[in-house]
């Protein structure tokens, strides 16, 4: 990013960001976008049994929520660990908006990315001046919070029961439950679609580029105006939304809600996408999130073995792989130009 | 013994993809104390850090004491006795200067000296005496280098390396750093030291080496001398 | 005066066990810089490996101590699968954190396999129970209240007192000084785990004395380490020491008043309220071990 020049207040310059040589243009990153994705809507004429098409709309959900985690981990440098209590206030505020308020779920989808946003404003304030590991601290104490506040008021979210029969979304009069998943598919492929559209171009303009920039030098790039606390909040701010209309959506699909989603073991499979993957890229975290979600059902008759498989992968790659799957495929297209041109 | 106490052959080394050290050679021992100098950025600290271990060499050999030392951990190199005291004096800011003290006598080879030792020190040093249970962070810049020198003391060294024991410290506290520098090359411990200070360097050591580009770009043994114009040109001329 | 009691007796009981399973964490965190998520496991294996020696007939005051020491064995091995081979990558902190969170599930569901879901007990380090004013307390509960400083105190005293101990404080402060005088990294960071996880044994050995064990046992105490250790700072041995019993009593304090319902709230309030004026812990003296 050393390239970019970050020196000039970004209000006065033209929209369009100088590229850093090795920089894909984003006509050709869109163009490849729209394809990936058309070739994805393809899936369901291919793939019919509705648990095939479970498994690949959890891939979504997840990568939504990895992907955006790579947003304010690996662009914005915040560890955010309460990223997935960002998740859970989706899957909450959607229950209770559309069981208790009656709110239409449409509606509430994107209200509960709305008041994911909010939450993340609310612990960004108090990380504002922290570094490092007191940020990962703050934010595990906020989902904690977040968890208790949930647990404790039962007689709303129904404490360690959770909630059930959560009213599911709509389309016209098409019957969401008989269709093997055909719906569902859709609507989670657009959320995933949505959500990297938005990424891609959040990190690709100039908010993107100070963030980066705030990462890596943050003395430089404060000393060239760039404000931490407006440019912080903003990344949180922004990977939250996405990640609370995936909480919404994962509720209005599964129809229930549990207080599972906060724990530990969700967050370190959602993680590991996010590592394994490759920080910084976007595309490695929702790669890694396809990878290891079929790893994992692939292992589904290997019962107890299957977490203990999975954990030993996560430590073997993190080990032998530091740059995660998108390093891998990269060193592998690296090697293949040059076997190609040498 | 006829040979160096310490040679150095070819040494390369660097961070990552960068190269400090290209292919140098220096040995020290054999011509009273060495002084190293050049510009900054050239080598002399990393030079000094691939000897004490902390920083593995690409190519070359470094034998000190008659035995190759190029892979052995730092932990081998102080057994040996070859002591290394970091520039700036950020040594231990939480201890006292007693457990420092304990510490440089950390390895088996200096425990059995260590109260004779800590006299020695102390005779040099005597204001450590003073502070002797204070916290290093609250000492002066020139006592915190005391204590580092004294901490290197406490180990017993057959060779000692001081990289810029006199840095930013006011004059009158660097002469009587120098001092007590020259007293314990007066002792009988040979030494390798870095220096801004031309006067300082001149008078502690006879066999000069000047570093550019990582590499040894004059050697002045003894004899040989180089007039102190000539020397002060190589200080500030590059 | 019953509630006096009750206060000062589960401020105590829980500070202690707060305080075990934090200085764990805070003195890996000052040595190699690094957060260990995997710190709940040890305090799962201890009770349990503790469990299967009494299963096996031996008397609990051999099996205990053979607990601890096997933990801190099973430390240093975690240290040097998972953590060891990252030390010099610039994202230490973060790959760490992923790998000892790996590497917890891995032992989690390894034990699950071993010793099966059925919640188990450990015999209590004394059996009986007396009257303490209006409450009845466990001797056992008593003896954790009294067990707990004097490890801690044998901590303090090994970091204090004794020449490793000083080279471990050595290690935490300067690691490239500390190679310049013959100090063993490597192994010094084996060590740190290594007594931290046989801390958090011993602390596993006291709650499976009174309370069923299962494989995710330490989730809880880790978290709860955690605040603690928000609170305390993370920079010393001292903070987290204090914090572990100020937090105790405060959720005595608050669960005697306000009642179970509402204190996890009000510590969360607290501990908000905290970092906004202190961030750094409540206890951090003036220093931090570095970290961007």
């Amino acid at each position: 990013m050393s390239a970019v020049d970050t020196s000039t207040p970004s209000a006065v310059l033209p929209k369009a960001v100088p590229l850093t040589p090795g920089r894909v243009s984003w006509q050709r990153e869109a163009l490849a976008l729209v394809v990936g994705f058309a070739l994805l809507a393809l899936l369901p004429l291919v793939i019919t049994d509705s648990y095939s098409r479970h498994v690949l709309i959890m891939i979504f959900i997840y990568g939504v929520v990895a992907s955006n985690w790579d947003l304010s981990l690996g662009y914005g440098g915040v560890f955010n660990f309460g990223h997935l209590a960002l998740f859970g206030i989706g899957v909450y505020a959607y229950s209770l908006l559309t069981k208790l308020a009656e709110m239409n779920p449409w509606i509430a989808l994107v209200v509960s990315g709305l008041i994911a946003v909010v939450a993340a404003v609310a612990v960004t304030v108090p990380i504002l001046r922290l570094k490092g590991i007191y940020i990962i601290l703050v934010t595990f104490g906020f989902a904690q919070l977040v968890m208790q506040v949930i647990l404790s008021q039962s007689d709303y979210t129904g404490g360690t029961q959770g909630i059930v029969r959560i009213p599911t979304v709509t389309w016209f009069d098409h019957n969401m439950v008989r269709d093997a998943k055909f719906a569902y598919f859709y609507i989670a492929l657009a959320m995933l679609g949505a959500s990297t559209v938005f990424l891609r171009a959040l990190v690709r303009s100039r908010t993107g580029i100070s963030i980066v920039a705030l990462r890596d030098n943050e003395e430089y790039a404060v000393s060239r105006g760039i404000s931490l606390a407006r440019q912080r909040l903003i990344t949180l701010a922004a990977s939250a939304f996405f990640t609370g209309i995936a909480g919404a959506f994962y509720a209005a699909y599964q129809r229930n809600a549990s207080i599972e989603v906060f724990g530990m073991s969700l967050a370190t499979i959602i993680l590991s996408m996010v590592l394994l993957g490759g920080t910084s890229t976007i595309y490695g975290a929702i790669i890694a999130s396809f990878v290891l979600t079929v790893f994992s059902e692939s292992m589904a008759d290997f019962g107890a073995w299957r977490p203990i498989i999975t954990a030993l992968l996560i430590i073997v790659v993190m080990l032998v792989y530091p740059s995660g799957i998108m390093g891998m495929l990269k060193s592998a297209s690296r090697w293949m130009t040059r076997s190609r041109n040498g | 013994m006829t040979g160096p106490m310490l040679s150095v052959s070819e040494l390369t080394a660097g961070y990552g993809r960068i190269t400090v050290l290209d292919k140098i050679s220096i040995e020290a021992g054999r011509f009273g104390n060495v002084g190293l100098f050049g510009p900054n950025g050239h080598g002399k600290t990393t030079l000094l850090r691939a000897v004490s271990g902390l920083l593995k060499p690409r190519q070359g050999r470094i034998v000190f004491d008659g035995e190759d030392i190029t892979e052995a951990t730092s932990r081998a190199i102080v057994k040996k006795g070859l002591i290394h005291v970091p520039q700036g004096n950020t040594l231990f800011p939480d201890l006292s200067i007693a457990d420092c003290m304990a510490l440089g006598a950390y390895s088996p080879r200096a425990r059995p000296l260590e109260d004779e030792n800590r006299e020695k020190v102390l005779a040099l040093f005597p204001k450590l005496r003073e502070r002797w249970r204070q916290r290093v962070a609250t000492l002066s810049g020139g006592e915190r280098q005391m204590v580092s020198i004294g901490t290197a003391l406490m180990s017993h060294p057959k060779l000692l390396i001081l990289d810029e024991p006199t840095l930013g410290l006011a004059p009158k506290i660097k002469d009587e750093l120098c001092r007590s520098v020259l007293e314990i090359s007066k002792s009988g411990v040979p030494l390798i030291v870095v220096e801004q200070d031309v006067e300082f360097l001149l008078e502690l050591s006879q066999h000069l080496y000047f570093l550019n580009h990582g590499q040894v770009e004059t050697e002045i043994k003894p004899g040989e001398s180089l007039g102190h114009s000539e020397i002060m040109a190589m200080y500030f001329g590059h | 005066m019953g509630g006096t009691a009750d206060i000062l007796f589960g401020g105590l009981f829980q500070g202690s066990l707060y305080a075990m399973m934090a200085v764990g964490l805070a003195l890996v965190w000052t040595t190699i810089g690094v957060f260990n998520f995997s710190h709940g496991v040890f305090m799962m294996l201890g009770a349990y490996f503790a469990w299967q020696l009494v299963t096996w007939g031996l008397p609990p005051f051999l099996a205990f101590p053979l607990s601890v020491l096997a933990m801190a064995g099973m430390g240093w091995v975690l240290q040097a699968s998972v953590v060891r081979p990252l030390i010099g990558r610039s994202n230490l902190v973060l790959v760490v954190v992923i790998t000892t969170l790996a590497a917890g599930s891995l032992i989690e569901n390894g034990a699950l396999e071993v010793w099966g879901p059925r919640s188990k007990q450990i015999p209590p380090l004394v059996s009986g129970n007396v009257m303490l004013g209006s409450i009845g307390v466990s001797l056992h509960q008593i003896a954790i209240i009294l067990v707990t400083p004097l490890a801690l105190g044998a901590l303090w005293l090994f970091l204090n007192r004794t020449r490793l101990g000083l080279a471990l404080r050595a290690v935490a402060q300067n690691e490239d000084a500390s190679r310049l005088v013959g100090l063993n990294v490597t192994m010094l960071y084996g060590l740190s785990f290594g007594i931290a996880a046989a801390l958090a044994a011993l602390a596993g050995i006291f709650l499976g004395g009174y309370r069923f064990m299962s494989p995710v046992m330490g989730v809880d105490p880790l978290l709860k380490a955690l605040i603690v250790v928000v609170f305390g700072g993370i920079s010393s041995i001292s903070g987290p020491i204090y914090a572990a019993y100020l937090i105790g009593f405060f959720e005595a304090i608050a669960s005697y008043y306000f009642g179970l319902y509402w204190t996890p709230a009000l510590l969360f309030a607290a501990l908000i309220l905290t970092l906004m004026v202190k961030p750094e812990g409540l206890f951090t003296p003036n220093r931090s071990r570095g970290l961007a």
